[in-house]
C-alpha cells in the first residue's frame, strides 16, 4: 500500500530514477515523509554495486553506500530502455508528484518520457533533473565523476598541500551537493504547487551546485585579480592549526579575537599542569601571549622584517604548546578545552563519530535489524518538533515492491506483470 | 512569473556562512529577507576578506556581500533593553525565524521557540547552531574550519602521508548546512500551508555535516573498519585524480608567494571500460594504452602507481584545457581543475548559462555573485539586488514594517536600540 508515513512531505509521491549523483536527494525526500519510489533496472541500480558491503559480502543487498543513501524508499523495476517499460513508467507516473532523475541530458527525452512528454499525462508534475553541466551549453554532453566537478567547479584547486596533486575531499561531496539543490529546489517546487496547483521542471548544474563552495575564492578573483590556490595548512602559528594529541589530532583555533578564549587561558591551563615552562614566568613571553591573537598575528604574518625578529619566541611557543596537546587525548583536549571556552575541536575519525558522547546523549544515530543483527544509520542532517524524522523502511531486495506498486497501486493486471517481468520490462 | 516565496518574510538573525547563504537561497526565489545584525555583535564576514584594493569598512567585503544579496540590513542592538520587543514585533510579522548563534546567545535574547512562538504561532524557527540546543557539547563554539575537523571531514579527505589539515575551505557551511536549512525550512512551509501549523526545526550543524559521511560511518558501525585518508584514489575507478599538466603563463601579476607560472592539472575518473578505451583513444600510441596490465579496471588498480606514474608522464606534455575537452569528446570524464580565474572569466560554459550574476552595489561597484542554487523553470528564481549596506533598511523597516512612528524610531536610535 501507499507510503503515508507522517512527515512535512507526507503524501508526497517520487519516482526515484537517479543514478549516485541523485541518491542523497530521494533520501532527503524520502526520509521527510514522501513515498519514495525507487525506479531500478532489471538486475538493480548500479549503486547496489558500490562498496563497502555488509560485512564485505558483496552482493545486491548488502552495499552499505546503497544502503545509507536508500532509507524510506520502495524498490521497483522497471526497463526504461524499452518500451513496454516506457509505457508502464508513463502508467506510474499518472499517480506521481515528483520524478527525479540524474542522467545526462536528452536521456530521458530520447526515450519518451521527458519532462514535457511526462507533462502532457500529469500536468502539475514536478520534474528534477540533476545533470552534470545543465540541460543547455557547450559542456551539456560532457560527462562527469565526483572529482570532475569539484575540478570544474573550482573547488578542487583549493585543497591541499602544495606539493600534492589538489586533493578531493571524501566523500562525493560534488554528488552530495548537488542533491542538496536539487532537494532544495524539489521543496520549493512543491511548495509553489502547493500554493498555486502548478507543477514544472527543476533543473540543477552540479557544476553550479557547487560553484559557492568556492568559499571568498571567486570574489578574491573579483576584486584583486589573484587566485586563490592550495595551501595545505594555511597558517601555521602557535595555537592555530592542526596538532598531534596523544591518540590523534586535534584542530586548534586560539587566539581569534573576540571568539572563544584568548591565548592566555590556555596559557594558565598549561601553567595549571605544570606544562607551560617559563612561557608565564618570563615577561618577554607572557608579554607577547598577552598580546597575541589574531589581528597581531597576521600583522606579524604581513612584515617579513618583524616576522623574523620575532621567530625565536614564536618557534619557542609553538614548541611548548605542541608537547602540551601531544601530552593529551584528542576527546580531553576538546572537552576540556570548549569547557575553557577555547576553540578546539577534536579531529574526528568515522569511529570517533560512532563514540562521540554529544550524538550519542542526542540519539542521533539509528538502529534497525539485519539478518538477526543490530544495525547503525546515522541520523537525520536536521530535526522537525512537529514532524520527526524516523527510519521507517531500509533497502530492500531488487524489485521487492514490484507486485504491490505495479500491481495494486497502478493496475496492472497480474497476469500481465508475469509476461512484462519474463520479457525484461521490469 | 512569480517567485515562489513571493509574500514570504523572514527574520534572519543569522551570521557568518551556512544561515545567511541560507538566507540568500530565500531572497533569490522571492522571500523578504531581513537580516538583523549589530555593530556589537558584528557579522565576521562584514570585515573579512577579499576587499577591492584600497576599500575597508562593513560594506567592502566581498565575502560578506556573496553571501547576503537581495536582503535588508536592519540593526537591532540585542543587548538593550527594548531591543528583544522590537525582535518579537519583527517575528510576529515573519513567517521564517533563522538562527545559527549558540543555544546560549538565542537563550541570553530570549528567542527561544516558546517565545517565539507566543508572539507568532505559525512560525517557522530554524535554529542551526554548531551542537543544536542540547546535549553535553551544547555550548562548544566554532566556525566551519573547527566544524569540518569535529564532523569528520578531516580525519578522511587529503593524502595519508599528511596531517589531517582539512579541504582547504570552510566546505559545509557553504552547499550542506545552508542547504539542509533550506530543504527543511521549505517542507516545514508547505507543511503549514496544508496543516495551518508552524513549528521548530532544530539543525545541529556537527550532525547535518556527519550526515554527509554516512556511508564511512556505517563502514564503521557495521564492519569495524575505521577509514582514513586515501588521497585522490577510490575502490571502483582507475585512473582516478588530478594530472599535472604544463605550466601556463599568468593573466595577472601573481599574489605574494605565488609561483611565477600558473600550475595546470586535469581530473580524470575512469569508471567503465568505455571510458578507458575513450582515454587510451586519446593516448593512442602511449605505451600505457596498449600494456596489457592496464585493460581492467582489476589490473589498473593492482598496478595504480605505475599508471598514474605513466600518465602523469604525458599529461605533462598535454596543454589541461585542451586534454580535458579532448578526454570529453572520446567518452571519457575528465575536466581543466579550474581556478576562480577560469570559473569566473574563461568557463565559456558557465558564461552561456549565465550563472554568475553581476550587480552594482554602492560602494565595490559592478560585482560578481553566485546565482540562484537550481533553475526552476516556472518560477525561476533570480539574484538580482546586491547586498545590503549595513543598517541600510533599518528605518524603513521599523516604520514600514513594524509600524512604529518615526519619532519612536529616533528615540530607539539615540538610545542606541536601533542604528
Amino acid at each position: 500500500m501507499p507510503d503515508t508515513s507522517p512527515g512535512p512531505l507526507e503524501g508526497i509521491r517520487i519516482l526515484d530514477l537517479s543514478t549516485e549523483p541523485g541518491l542523497y536527494c530521494g533520501k532527503l525526500l524520502a526520509d521527510m515523509g514522501a513515498d519514495c519510489i525507487k525506479v531500478e533496472p532489471p538486475g538493480g541500480d548500479n549503486a547496489r554495486g558500490l562498496g563497502p558491503f555488509f560485512h564485505d559480502e558483496v552482493g545486491r543487498e548488502t552495499s552499505l553506500t546503497y544502503w545509507y543513501f536508500n532509507t524510506n524508499k520502495r524498490f521497483v523495476t522497471c526497463n526504461i530502455d524499452e518500451h513496454d517499460g516506457q509505457h508502464l513508467f508513463r502508467e506510474l507516473v499518472k499517480s506521481a508528484d515528483v520524478v527525479l532523475e540524474s542522467f545526462t541530458p536528452g536521456h530521458m527525452e530520447s526515450r519518451g518520457i521527458g519532462y514535457e512528454q511526462l507533462k502532457a499525462l500529469k500536468p502539475d508534475l514536478v520534474y528534477i533533473s540533476i545533470s552534470p553541466f545543465g540541460l543547455d551549453g557547450p559542456h551539456r554532453d560532457w560527462k562527469t565523476a565526483d572529482i570532475v566537478t569539484l575540478a570544474m567547479a573550482g573547488v578542487l584547486t583549493l585543497a591541499g598541500d602544495p606539493t600534492d596533486p589538489p586533493n578531493r575531499m571524501f566523500g562525493n561531496q560534488a554528488y552530495i551537493s548537488s542533491s542538496i539543490a536539487a532537494a532544495e529546489g524539489a521543496a520549493l517546487a512543491l511548495f509553489h504547487r502547493e500554493r498555486t496547483g502548478e507543477g514544472q521542471l527543476v533543473e540543477v548544474s552540479m557544476q553550479e551546485a557547487l560553484s559557492i563552495a568556492q568559499e571568498t575564492a571567486m570574489m578574491t578573483w573579483d576584486f584583486q585579480k589573484t587566485s586563490r590556490q592550495r595551501n595545505g595548512e594555511l597558517i601555521r602559528l602557535p595555537g592555530l592549526g592542526t596538532y598531534q594529541s596523544a591518540d590523534g589530532y586535534i584542530y586548534s583555533m586560539v587566539g581569534i579575537s573576540g571568539f572563544g578564549a584568548p591565548w592566555t587561558v590556555l596559557l594558565d591551563w598549561m601553567d595549571d599542569e605544570g606544562k607551560a615552562e617559563n612561557l608565564k614566568s618570563d615577561p618577554e613571553y607572557l608579554e607577547f601571549l598577552q598580546s597575541m591573537n589574531m589581528r597581531t598575528l597576521t600583522a606579524l604574518l604581513m612584515d617579513p622584517d618583524a616576522m623574523a625578529a620575532k621567530a625565536p619566541i614564536l618557534n619557542r611557543i609553538q614548541e611548548i604548546v605542541t608537547a602540551f596537546y601531544r601530552s593529551k587525548t584528542s576527546m580531553e583536549l576538546y572537552e576540556s578545552g570548549q569547557g575553557r571556552r577555547l576553540l578546539i575541536g577534536i579531529i574526528s575519525s568515522p569511529k570517533d563519530l560512532l563514540e562521540n558522547p554529544h550524538l550519542q546523549a542526542r540519539e542521533w544515530y539509528q538502529t534497525t535489524e539485519f539478518r538477526g543483527e543490530t544495525v547503525t544509520y546515522p541520523g537525520p542532517p536536521f530535526r522537525f518538533m512537529e514532524t520527526p524524522i524516523t527510519l521507517r523502511r531500509t533497502v530492500a531486495p531488487v524489485g521487492a515492491h514490484n507486485l504491490e506498486v505495479w500491481s495494486g497501486e497502478t493496475g496492472v493486471p497480474l497476469a500481465d506483470l508475469e509476461l512484462f517481468l519474463s520479457e525484461g520490462a521490469l | 512569473m512569480t517567485k515562489p516565496l513571493e509574500g514570504i518574510r523572514v527574520a534572519d538573525f543569522s551570521w557568518f556562512g551556512a544561515g545567511p547563504i541560507a538566507g540568500k537561497a530565500l531572497a533569490d526565489f522571492g522571500a523578504e529577507v531581513i537580516r538583523v545584525e549589530s555593530e556589537v555583535h558584528i557579522d565576521g564576514l562584514r570585515i573579512g576578506q577579499p576587499v577591492r584594493p584600497g576599500q575597508e569598512g562593513y560594506n567592502a567585503s566581498g565575502y560578506f556581500n556573496n553571501f547576503n544579496p537581495g536582503k535588508k540590513s536592519f540593526l537591532l542592538n540585542m543587548g538593550k533593553e527594548g531591543a528583544r520587543e522590537i525582535a518579537l514585533r519583527l517575528i510576529e510579522k515573519c513567517d521564517i525565524f533563522l538562527a545559527n548563534y549558540s543555544a546560549r546567545v538565542t537563550e541570553n535574547w530570549a528567542l527561544s521557540y516558546d517565545s517565539l512562538s507566543q508572539a507568532n504561532p505559525k512560525i517557522i524557527a530554524a535554529y542551526m547552531p554548531l551542537q543544536g540546543l542540547w546535549g553535553p557539547h551544547r555550548d562548544y563554539a566554532g566556525f566551519g574550519s573547527l566544524l569540518t575537523a569535529i564532523a569528520g571531514f578531516n580525519h578522511l579527505s587529503g593524502y595519508p602521508n599528511r596531517p589531517p589539515f582539512g579541504v582547504g575551505t570552510n566546505y559545509p557551511d557553504y552547499t550542506v548546512n545552508c542547504g539542509h536549512a533550506v530543504i527543511s525550512i521549505i517542507s516545514a512551509l508547505r507543511y503549514r500551508e496544508k496543516t495551518g501549523k508552524g513549528q521548530m526545526i532544530e539543525l545541529a550543524q556537527v550532525e547535518s555535516t556527519a550526515a554527509t559521511l554516512g556511508t564511512a560511518l556505517m563502514d564503521y558501525a557495521i564492519n569495524g573498519r575505521n577509514q582514513t585518508r586515501a588521497g585522490n584514489r577510490v575502490p571502483h575507478m582507475s585512473p582516478h585524480g588530478a594530472f599535472r599538466c604544463p605550466d601556463e603563463p599568468r593573466t595577472h601579476p601573481p599574489a605574494s608567494g605565488q609561483a611565477a607560472d600558473r600550475e595546470r592539472w586535469v581530473a580524470i575518473a575512469v569508471a567503465t571500460d568505455g571510458d578507458w578505451a575513450g582515454m587510451c583513444s586519446v593516448a593512442a600510441g602511449q605505451p600505457f594504452a596498449a600494456d596489457p596490465r592496464f585493460q581492467t579496471l582489476l589490473g589498473r588498480k593492482q598496478n595504480e602507481d605505475d599508471l598514474e606514474a605513466a600518465i602523469s608522464a604525458w599529461t605533462a606534455t598535454q596543454p589541461a584545457k585542451e586534454l580535458a575537452a579532448r578526454l570529453q569528446a572520446a567518452g571519457c570524464p575528465a575536466g581543466l581543475v579550474q581556478d576562480a580565474e577560469d570559473v569566473l572569466e574563461h568557463d565559456e560554459h558557465m558564461k552561456a548559462r549565465g550563472y554568475f550574476q553581476f550587480l552594482d552595489h554602492p560602494e565595490t561597484g559592478l560585482s560578481a555573485y553566485d546565482g540562484p542554487i537550481a533553475r526552476l523553470h516556472g518560477t525561476p528564481g533570480a539574484t538580482e539586488l546586491p547586498a545590503p549596506l549595513f543598517g541600510e533598511h533599518t528605518f524603513d523597516i521599523a516604520v514600514e514594517t513594524l509600524g512604529y512612528d518615526p519619532d519612536q524610531v529616533a528615540e530607539m536610535v539615540a538610545n542606541g536600540i536601533l542604528s
